[in-house]
């Protein structure tokens, strides 16, 4: 395969509520470790599994994310297991609280 | 797209299959503090004139910020983050999903962002139909999708410590609502 899904694309990763304050940063821009790029893969590359119980893995064995952790790519919700290209925006959103 | 927190009303069931124009709907963030029926009233001046008779119906929720926090600590402020470009389309998007489903004529909704302080609104919705019940569910399920689809966080500001909200409570006195069929 050739294109950016083989080589790495750059992702714009942003973070929200507790998650931000828990990284530390709000957005970066990300190369991604090779082929097939989801927000699940890049959630462990940034070591957001690391950050503590909230952000830890939910039981299944590091294939999903934290209860109530949310993926948007491009501002769409979408499945942690969704494919990102070059460019794309990605965030991760803690459990909504609006209203 | 379907929305978890909602149903079809009964009434729109009936009229299932009038012809029908699409809803209009009135959304916006707002920074500064919201006049709930000064925004209605801005909703009615916008929306009637070039359509005729207001419908019979209209209900109204007017969200405010509670005075304690979910520990039950005095609150001294609401900090409400949002998603920018992905807030205001989701608001409007609810919107026009609910007043579809719901058949109604038209929805306004307005919701606020930034430091909020205790007893000050957080979020005004209002549904216009010509029956009560659409009216009333679609202001209703419209509340609750925004609750739980719309990218907001809460922190609340006690003895100058903030703390971020886990989750909303569910609605008190409610079985869960259903999916659309």
């Amino acid at each position: 395969m050739s294109g950016p899904e083989a080589s790495g694309a750059t992702i714009r990763v942003r973070l929200f509520g507790s998650l931000r304050e828990a990284a530390g940063w709000a957005e970066q821009s990300v190369c991604t470790n090779g082929a097939k790029a989801t927000p699940l893969a890049l959630w462990r590359q940034l070591g957001l599994d690391l950050l503590g119980p909230a952000a830890a893995a939910d039981g299944s064995g590091g294939e999903a994310l934290p209860g109530g952790v949310r993926v948007a790519i491009n501002q769409e919700f979408t499945s942690p297991h969704a494919p990102l290209v070059e460019g794309d925006e990605l965030a991760f959103l803690p459990p909504i609280t609006g209203g | 797209m379907s929305w978890p927190f909602c149903h079809r009303s009964p009434v729109a069931e009936v009229h299932a299959s009038d012809a029908r124009r699409r809803p209009t709907v009135r959304s916006s963030l707002a920074l500064a503090p919201l006049a709930p029926f000064q925004l209605v009233e801005q909703w009615q001046e916008e929306i009637w004139p070039a359509m005729g008779p207001a419908p019979a119906a209209m209900s109204l929720f007017v969200g405010r910020v509670r005075g304690t926090t979910t520990a039950g600590l005095p609150l001294e402020a609401l900090e409400l983050e949002h998603y920018p470009g992905m807030s205001e389309r989701l608001l409007e998007q609810l919107a026009r999903s609910m007043a579809e489903l719901h058949r109604v004529e038209a929805v306004g909704v307005a919701h606020r962002v930034g430091t909020i302080l205790p007893g000050e609104p957080i979020v005004v919705v209002a549904a216009f139909a010509d029956r009560r019940g659409p009216a009333q569910r679609c202001c209703q399920e419209l509340l609750e999708a925004l609750k739980h689809e719309a990218p907001f966080w809460k922190r609340e500001w006690s003895g100058g410590t903030g703390t971020w909200v886990a989750g909303n409570t569910p609605l008190a006195g409610h079985p869960p609502l259903g999916r659309p069929s």
